[in-house]
C-alpha cells in the first residue's frame, strides 16, 4: 500500500516535470531579465558585488523578513523543550583539531563578511561558517556550543533584524525613506547592518543546532 | 516622511525582537507591541480612507528592481480587522497564559506572526510575498505546538509540512512568471500577463497552493486537528487570520494579476469546491463531538462561503452590482474573522473552566459563565448569517448577485449551508441552556471573557448595521 503511494507520488511529480518543461520550452533561453538593470544601478548601491547589491539594497526588507524567520525557527526550537546533554567530552586528537578548526572558521567567517562588499561572500556565508563552529564545538562535547549564557543568546539572536529594522527606521526619520541608504553612508550602513546580521546568523544556526532551551552551565561542561 | 506602510510591519516585528531580548517584562511589552501596531494600522486605514491606495518603494528602487508595498481598501480593511482580533487575542492572552514558560514562548512568536500578517496584507511584491507566507507559516506552527501535548505537537508538525509544499507549489508558480516576464511586481505582472500555457501553470500551481494553506476542500484535513489542539488565543487567530490571509491572496491574484486569464471554468471549479466546503465542513461541525473542533470544521465550511464568491464575481461585469459583491465578499470575511475569533478565545474558557469542550457534556458549565455563554450565541449568530450580522449582509448580496448571473445552481448551497449552521450553533446552545440556575454575576473574569465578547458582538451587530463604510473604503460609489 504504502509502496503503491509512493510509486502513484513519483508517476505524479514525474507528470508534472514533463509539463513544465513543455511549458518552459520558448522562454528557456538565457536573457537577462532584471540582471541587466541590476548591474546598471550597482554603483548606487554602495557595494560592488551584485549579490550583496540585491540582498542588501534592491531587496533588502526581503533579506530583513528573512532574518525575522530565522528567528522564528529558533523560536520554534525552543518552545518545544530543553536540549539534550550532548556528546562525551572529545579525544585527545579530536581536542586539537578542534582548538585549530575554530579560530579558522571565526577568522573565515570575518573574511567573507569583508570581502561581501566587492566579492562573493556576506553576513549568510559568514554566518553559516560561525554556525559551523558551533557545531563542531559542541560534536566535541561543548554541551552549549560555545555560545555565551541564554540571557546574551537572545540579544544576539536578535541583534540581525533589529539592527536591520533600525536602520530603516532611521533613514525614514532622516527623511529619506525606510530602507533607503544616503549614498554617501551606504557602505558603511551596508557594512553594520551584514555584522550584526553576521552574528545573529551565527548564534541561531549554532543554537538551533544545540535544538532546544540551553541548559545551565555546570562544571562537566565539556574540554573547552 | 512618515512611511505608514513600512511602519505597520517594522512595529510589531520590533515588539517580537524585544521580548525576545528581554523576557523578563515579555506581558507588558508584549501588550505595549499590540497597541502600537494597532495605532499603526489605523494610521494605514486612515490615509486609505482618505487617498483611496497607498504605495510604498522601500529603498527608493521602485519596481521592477526593488520592493514596494501598496494599501487598498481591501488590504486596509482586512489589516483592520486582523489588528482588531489580535488585539483582543493579545489581551485574551495575558490573561490566558500563567506567567512562565509558554507565555515567554507565546509572545515573540506572536508578535512575529503579526507582522508577518501585516506584511503579507501590504506585500505588492510575489516574492516578498512568499516570504512572509514562510514566516506567517512557521510562527504559526510554532504556536500552534505550545500546547505540549503530543496530538498538538503531531497536528502542529503536519500544519508546517503542509504549509511548507503549498509555499513551494507558490514558489514554483512564482519562478515561472518571473522567467515568462522578468517581473515580480503584481502591478507590472498584472499588465504584462497573457493567457498562455507558461502564465496559466503559474496560477494552477499558485492557486494550489494557496488551497492548501486556506483549507479549502478537499485539502481541508489539516486543519480542524491543528485548530483544535493548539491553545485558545492561537486557534482564534489561526482560523479567524492565517488562514484567510492565504484566502486574501488567492483573491489578488485571481483578480489582479490574473484577470485576463481567469475563464467561467476555473472559476466554476473554485465555487464547485467551495460548495463541497461548505456541505462537508458544516455537515462534520454539526457531527463534531468538541466545542473547539466544531468550531474548526465551520471554518473549512466559511471557506467554502468565500471560494463560492469567485464564479460570481468572474460572470459580472464591472459595475455597481459587481462592487457590491465585492463589498460582500470582503464582509463576509470580516464577519467570520470576528466571530470565529471570539468563538474560539469563548471555548478556550468553557474549555479551561469545565476541564473539557465536549458538546455533551457542556450542560452547566457554560451557564456559569455568562458572558461566554453570550458571545457563542452572538458568534454564532454571525456563523449562521442572521441578521443583523455582517454575513447576513454578504449572503443576502451573494444570492442577488448569483440570481442576477443566472447561476441559481449556488443557491441550495447557501441555503443548506445556513440551516446546517444554524444546526450546529444551536446544538452547543441547547447543551449549555440546561437546566442550572441562572448565575448572578455576567462576567466572570473580565481579562478574559470581554475580549471574547467584544469580538463576538462586533461580528453579530456592529459590522451588518455600519457595513457603509467599507463601500467608500473600497472606492465604490454606491451602498445599502
Amino acid at each position: 500500500m504504502r509502496r503503491a503511494g509512493t510509486l502513484v507520488i513519483g508517476a505524479l511529480v514525474g507528470l508534472l516535470a514533463l509539463w513544465l518543461l513543455w511549458v518552459l520550452r520558448d522562454v528557456l533561453v538565457p536573457t537577462p531579465r532584471l540582471a541587466e538593470l541590476a548591474l546598471q544601478e550597482l554603483p548606487n548601491t554602495g557595494v560592488s558585488n551584485p549579490v550583496t547589491g540585491v540582498l542588501l539594497a534592491y531587496r533588502a526588507y526581503d533579506t530583513l523578513l528573512e532574518l525575522a524567520v530565522l528567528l522564528a525557527a529558533l523560536l520554534g526550537i525552543w518552545s518545544l523543550g530543553a536540549a539534550s546533554p550532548g556528546f562525551q567530552p572529545a579525544g585527545t586528537v579530536l581536542r586539537g583539531m578542534v582548538k585549530l578548526v575554530v579560530p579558522l572558521l571565526i577568522l573565515t567567517g570575518g573574511y567573507l563578511l569583508w570581502v561581501g562588499g566587492h566579492a562573493p561572500g556576506g553576513a549568510f556565508q559568514a554566518g553559516a561558517l560561525l554556525g559551523a563552529a558551533g557545531v563542531v564545538l559542541r560534536l566535541a562535547g561543548d554541551a552549549r556550543a560555545g555560545l555565551p549564557p541564554v540571557p546574551v543568546q537572545r540579544r544576539l539572536a536578535v541583534a540581525g533584524a533589529a539592527t536591520f529594522v533600525l536602520v530603516g527606521l532611521a533613514t525614514m526619520a532622516f527623511g529619506t525613506g525606510f530602507l533607503s541608504y544616503p549614498p554617501a553612508w551606504a557602505k558603511w550602513l551596508i557594512l553594520t547592518i551584514e555584522t550584526a546580521a553576521t552574528l545573529a546568523i551565527g548564534v541561531t544556526l549554532a543554537a538551533a543546532y544545540v535544538g532546544g532551551q540551553p541548559v545551565p552551565r555546570s562544571g562537566e561542561d565539556g574540554p573547552l | 516622511m512618515l512611511d505608514s506602510l513600512a511602519l505597520a510591519v517594522s512595529v510589531p516585528l520590533i515588539g517580537a525582537l524585544l521580548v525576545t531580548a528581554v523576557p523578563g517584562r515579555v506581558q507588558g511589552l508584549g501588550l505595549l507591541a499590540a497597541l502600537a501596531t494597532l495605532a499603526t494600522v489605523g494610521l494605514v486605514t486612515a490615509e486609505v480612507w482618505q487617498q483611496g491606495s497607498l504605495r510604498s518603494d522601500l529603498g527608493g528602487w521602485g519596481a521592477p528592481l526593488g520592493i514596494s508595498l501598496a494599501a487598498d481598501g481591501l488590504s486596509a480593511a482586512l489589516l483592520a480587522m486582523a489588528a482588531l482580533v489580535a488585539l483582543a487575542v493579545s489581551v485574551y492572552a495575558s490573561g490566558y497564559f500563567s506567567r512562565g514558560e509558554t507565555e515567554t514562548h507565546f509572545w515573540p512568536l506572536w508578535l512575529l506572526l503579526w507582522a508577518a500578517l501585516n506584511g503579507l496584507l501590504l506585500a505588492a511584491d510575489l516574492f516578498n510575498l512568499y516570504v512572509t507566507l514562510e514566516l506567517l507559516g512557521l510562527t504559526a506552527a510554532a504556536l500552534g505546538a505550545l500546547t505540549g501535548t503530543r496530538a498538538a505537537v503531531e497536528a502542529s508538525l503536519r500544519y508546517l509540512l503542509v504549509g511548507l509544499l503549498g509555499s513551494l507549489a507558490y514558489l514554483l508558480g512564482v519562478a515561472l512568471l518571473y522567467t515568462a516576464y522578468g517581473t515580480l511586481d503584481m502591478a507590472l505582472l498584472g499588465a504584462a500577463v497573457r493567457p498562455e500555457p507558461i502564465a496559466g501553470s503559474a496560477l494552477v500551481l499558485m492557486t494550489a497552493g494557496l488551497a492548501l494553506k486556506a483549507a479549502l476542500f478537499p485539502m481541508h484535513f489539516w486543519l480542524p486537528p491543528a485548530h483544535a489542539n493548539a491553545p485558545a488565543p492561537v486557534s482564534a487567530a489561526l482560523s479567524a487570520l492565517v488562514v484567510k490571509a492565504a484566502f486574501y491572496l488567492m483573491l489578488r491574484l485571481w483578480l489582479d494579476v490574473f484577470a485576463p486569464l481567469v475563464t467561467p471554468w476555473a472559476a466554476g471549479l473554485m465555487g464547485l469546491l467551495g460548495a463541497l466546503a461548505v456541505f462537508w465542513g458544516s455537515w462534520r461541525a454539526l457531527r463534531a463531538e468538541r466545542l473547539k473542533l466544531m468550531a474548526a470544521y465551520s471554518t473549512v465550511a466559511q471557506i467554502g462561503y468565500l471560494c463560492l464568491f469567485l464564479p460570481v464575481l468572474t460572470a459580472l461585469p464591472a459595475g455597481d452590482a459587481r462592487e457590491d459583491l465585492l463589498v460582500a465578499l470582503l464582509l463576509m470575511a470580516l464577519t467570520h474573522g470576528f466571530a470565529k475569533a471570539g468563538l474560539f478565545l469563548a471555548a478556550g474558557l468553557v474549555q479551561r473552566s469545565a476541564g473539557h469542550d465536549r458538546i455533551d457534556d457542556l450542560g452547566g458549565t457554560a451557564q456559569h459563565m455568562p458572558a461566554t455563554t453570550f458571545s457563542i450565541g452572538l458568534a454564532g449568530i454571525a456563523l449562521i448569517g442572521l441578521p443583523p450580522s455582517g454575513s447576513f449582509v454578504g449572503k443576502w448580496i451573494l444570492m442577488r448577485s448569483v440570481i442576477e448571473s443566472g447561476q441559481w445552481w449556488w443557491i441550495p448551497v447557501i441555503l443548506v449551508g445556513t440551516l446546517l449552521a444554524a444546526a450546529y450553533v444551536f446544538r452547543v446552545l441547547s447543551r449549555a441552556f440546561n437546566l442550572e440556575p441562572t448565575p448572578r454575576r455576567f462576567v466572570t473574569q473580565a481579562r478574559t471573557e470581554v475580549p471574547a465578547l467584544l469580538l463576538a458582538l462586533t461580528s453579530a451587530a456592529v459590522l451588518g448595521l455600519a457595513a457603509r463604510p467599507l463601500w467608500r473604503l473600497l472606492g465604490f460609489e454606491g451602498g445599502l
